[in-house]
């Protein structure tokens, strides 16, 4: 065996070859993701406003943020809200409708299509179909209510109805999640189920004790992920209102809608990029608890 | 054997992304040499940016470009379109690179804004003296700051009130005769009501259609929001209170449901009710609601007047907006980006524009001669004399530098109010404290 110069073992090689390979997303990595990121966090200590300013303020941002800018408690409340409610929400019904969808009917495939469609169909086309769907007169939810004698809301056009709008428009999009539910909940064991079942265990039970612990870690995924979308709410607001100004009475300013008007209408930069800072504050520390509580309810198989 | 194929790939990756960013470069030498070729001289390139795609607008900037780029030798414009949602804040990503475009049409109402924070040029060595007084002088003097100019008005609008003439005969009207105070236009508002059990076949008026809240303070008040001389927000008034509870007074007679009901249905421009005959008497925008008459509502038939007075002597104050066309901060050519800034708001470009698109123009001379103009039918002369005379009510609310964002902590006072979870004058004296707060910061 002849030892070559450059005294490389196998593995060292594979490793360097390794980084090699992946060296155009590291350097995009570098570049356009922690760049940008820790120049945020830099540029929110001073009142940089893209073009013509950028002095050192120390806390000033953060002191306004929290003493006297109302709109920031605002579009704060209005996130929490929205992530309190469609987080839980699309959750359960996510894993209602897989169960439903897990069942072996004739024709089953037809119904799984139907409710994973709403999940490939995405952006402002959905939004301009809700808010058809949602107008108080003509709209065809109200008009369905009708039938059954209740008088719908104005939607989107009472402050109060605003938020439950939009939350009950991201139900209606749970099929992405459904589909990861559906794929857990095909990998159970069929033999634990007979066991239930010579046990004499009715299908509640079944549900309780073998589905729904072996499908845990996908809740847990789907609630992590979840959270720190529904913190990024946006889009909605901005497309369904007029002018994107945030709804009627302020109900639909969110925290990355007033974010953005402050970076991009007021010019105010470095308040904005500080706004950013405490959004991922607040969504690193929910992400933490979530983490931490995971191993009291999320059962792994194989015991990780 | 793997790894062979593996780094194949991968220098076979680098090369067609080296080729992809070489025909970049290669177009744009090929462009600039086949221009030089043309012409003995150097000829300056300008990139001109607009948000004007659609298919009404962008065949009629591009014949304003082709002319300006034949009415002479040096310079060569070039257009290019930006989705309406992108073009500003690429615009300013690109003045922050260093390397923005030549021209740019912007907002009006940002100009003082762009000024004081460095993305805009100062261009005022490049205009002739005098030329000021070729503008509309609301329109002019947004673009000013501090005595110096930073843009040239391209386009305005206004509002102005429509009446369904038939209608108002229907209701035993004169329809020649428009309502000329607020009184006289909610008592033919009742008349023209058409109603059974609740539900509106007809709606003879409603106040925050077309317009909202903020634009009856202005009619009443005669001003906009703020004093740019001292600089505080002028929110507070006794007419602003008056103007905001006669708005809603007038909205309580058909009440909250039929008209958040109309709002969703009429609302974001999806269909427009009075082309629709769904609604009597309305305050639009001229251009708006004459292009959507004149091409969908054939059998309306219409009259234009000013906007109502609060009483008689009060005036007829409206409220504009509109777009400038400016030199983005760090451009290279200044002079020959104001070259064409001219042409685009002279005289000629200007009133082929306001021809064309049926759309108010900041040029005096061009808008009188669109007024004129054969290419109009009697009605859109009509019409468009009326939108010029009434630049005269027309006031500007350029947003001050102090509080640009001001309008965000306004707006939902006035929603509160009028949903009637306060009065118009706490609403008010919130809308004011807020606005101090936020421009003493």
């Amino acid at each position: 065996m002849k030892k070559k110069k450059r005294g490389l073992t196998l593995e060292q090689k594979e490793g360097l070859q390794g980084y090699i390979f992946i060296l155009p997303w590291l350097f995009g990595l570098v570049a356009f993701t922690a760049g940008p990121l820790l120049f945020s966090l830099a540029a929110s200590f001073t009142n940089y406003n893209i073009t013509s300013r950028m002095d050192f303020i120390g806390f000033d941002n953060y002191i306004r943020m929290f003493s006297s800018d109302s709109l920031f408690w605002i579009s704060l409340g209005n996130t929490l809200y929205f992530v309190v409610f469609s987080v839980p929400l699309t959750t359960i019904g996510a894993v209602l409708i897989s169960v439903l969808m897990n069942q072996k009917v004739p024709g089953m495939r037809v119904f799984r299509t139907i409710y994973y469609l709403p999940a490939v169909l995405s952006g402002v086309g959905v939004y301009l179909l809700w808010m058809q769907l949602l107008s108080p007169n003509t709209g065809l939810v109200n008009t369905i209510l009708s039938w059954v004698g209740i008088q719908g809301p104005a939607w989107l056009f009472d402050p109060n109805w605003t938020k439950p709008a939009i939350i009950f428009m991201s139900l209606w999009k749970v099929g992405g999640s459904m589909l990861l539910y559906l794929a857990s909940m095909q990998g159970v064991p069929q033999s634990l189920y007979e066991a239930a079942e010579i046990d004499g265990a009715n299908p509640f039970r079944r549900f309780w004790h073998i589905t729904l612990p072996m499908i845990t870690p996908i809740i847990f995924f789907d609630v992590v992920t979840s959270t720190i979308g529904g913190f990024q709410v946006f889009q909605e607001a901005y497309v369904m209102t007029e002018s994107g100004e945030g709804g009627p009475a302020n109900s639909l300013v969110f925290f990355n809608l007033h974010m953005w008007n402050k970076a991009f209408v007021a010019f105010d930069m470095g308040y904005a990029m500080g706004m950013s800072w405490i959004l991922f504050i607040i969504v690193f520390i929910l992400t933490f608890i979530n983490l931490k509580l995971a191993p009291r309810w999320v059962h792994y198989e194989g015991g990780k | 054997m793997k790894i062979k194929e593996a780094v194949l790939a991968l220098v076979l990756m680098a090369v067609l992304f080296l080729a992809a960013c070489s025909t970049d470069a290669g177009e744009e030498t090929a462009g600039t040499n086949a221009d030089e070729g043309n012409d003995s001289g150097d000829v300056i390139e300008l990139d001109f940016w607009t948000f004007w795609g659609s298919e009404t607008r962008k065949p009629v900037i591009d014949k304003i470009i082709e002319d300006f780029n034949n009415s002479q030798d040096e310079i060569r414009v070039k257009h290019t379109h930006l989705p309406w949602g992108d073009i500003w804040t690429k615009n300013l990503a690109a003045v922050a690179a260093g390397d923005p475009p030549d021209v740019i049409i912007n907002d009006i109402n940002t100009v003082k804004q762009r000024a004081v924070n460095n993305q805009v040029e100062n261009i005022t060595e490049y205009l002739d003296e005098g030329m000021e007084s070729e503008f509309y002088p609301e329109l002019w003097n947004a673009a000013v700051y501090e005595d110096d100019i930073y843009a040239v008005p391209f386009n305005t609008d206004t509002r102005i009130f429509f009446w369904n003439k038939d209608m108002f005969e229907a209701a035993g009207l004169d329809p020649e005769q428009p309502p000329a105070t607020w009184a006289e236009l909610e008592e033919y508002a009742e008349l023209l009501d058409d109603e059974d059990g609740g539900r509106y076949h007809t709606i003879g008026f409603l106040p925050n259609y077309g317009i909202s809240q903020d634009i009856w303070m202005m009619n009443a008040t005669g001003q906009g929001f703020w004093d740019f001389e001292t600089s505080e927000p002028t929110l507070e008034s006794d007419k602003a209170v008056e103007a905001l509870n006669w708005a809603r007074d007038f909205e309580s007679r058909y009440g909250l449901n039929v008209i958040q009901g109309f709002e969703a249905d009429f609302g974001n421009q999806q269909a427009n009710p009075f082309v629709a005959g769904k609604l009597a008497m309305a305050i639009h925008t001229p251009t708006g609601m004459y292009t959507q008459l004149r091409d969908y509502g054939e059998d309306i038939n219409f009259g234009v007047a000013p906007f109502p007075e609060m009483e008689e002597g009060n005036g007829h104050t409206t409220w504009g907006g509109g777009f400038v066309a400016e030199v983005p901060y760090g451009a290279e050519n200044p002079e020959a980006s104001v070259e064409f800034i001219k042409y685009l708001t002279g005289p000629e470009a200007q009133e082929y524009w306001a021809v064309m698109n049926f759309d108010n123009v900041a040029n005096v001379e061009g808008a009188e001669a669109a007024a004129q103009s054969d290419e109009l039918s009697e009605k859109g002369q009509e019409v468009y004399q009326l939108a010029i005379d009434n630049m005269d009510n027309t006031i500007l609310t350029p947003y001050p530098v102090e509080a640009p964002d001001m309008m965000s902590l306004i707006n939902p006072e006035l929603e509160k109010f009028r949903l009637g979870d306060q009065s118009a004058e706490q609403a008010l004296e919130n809308a004011q404290s807020a606005v101090e707060d936020l421009a003493g910061n």
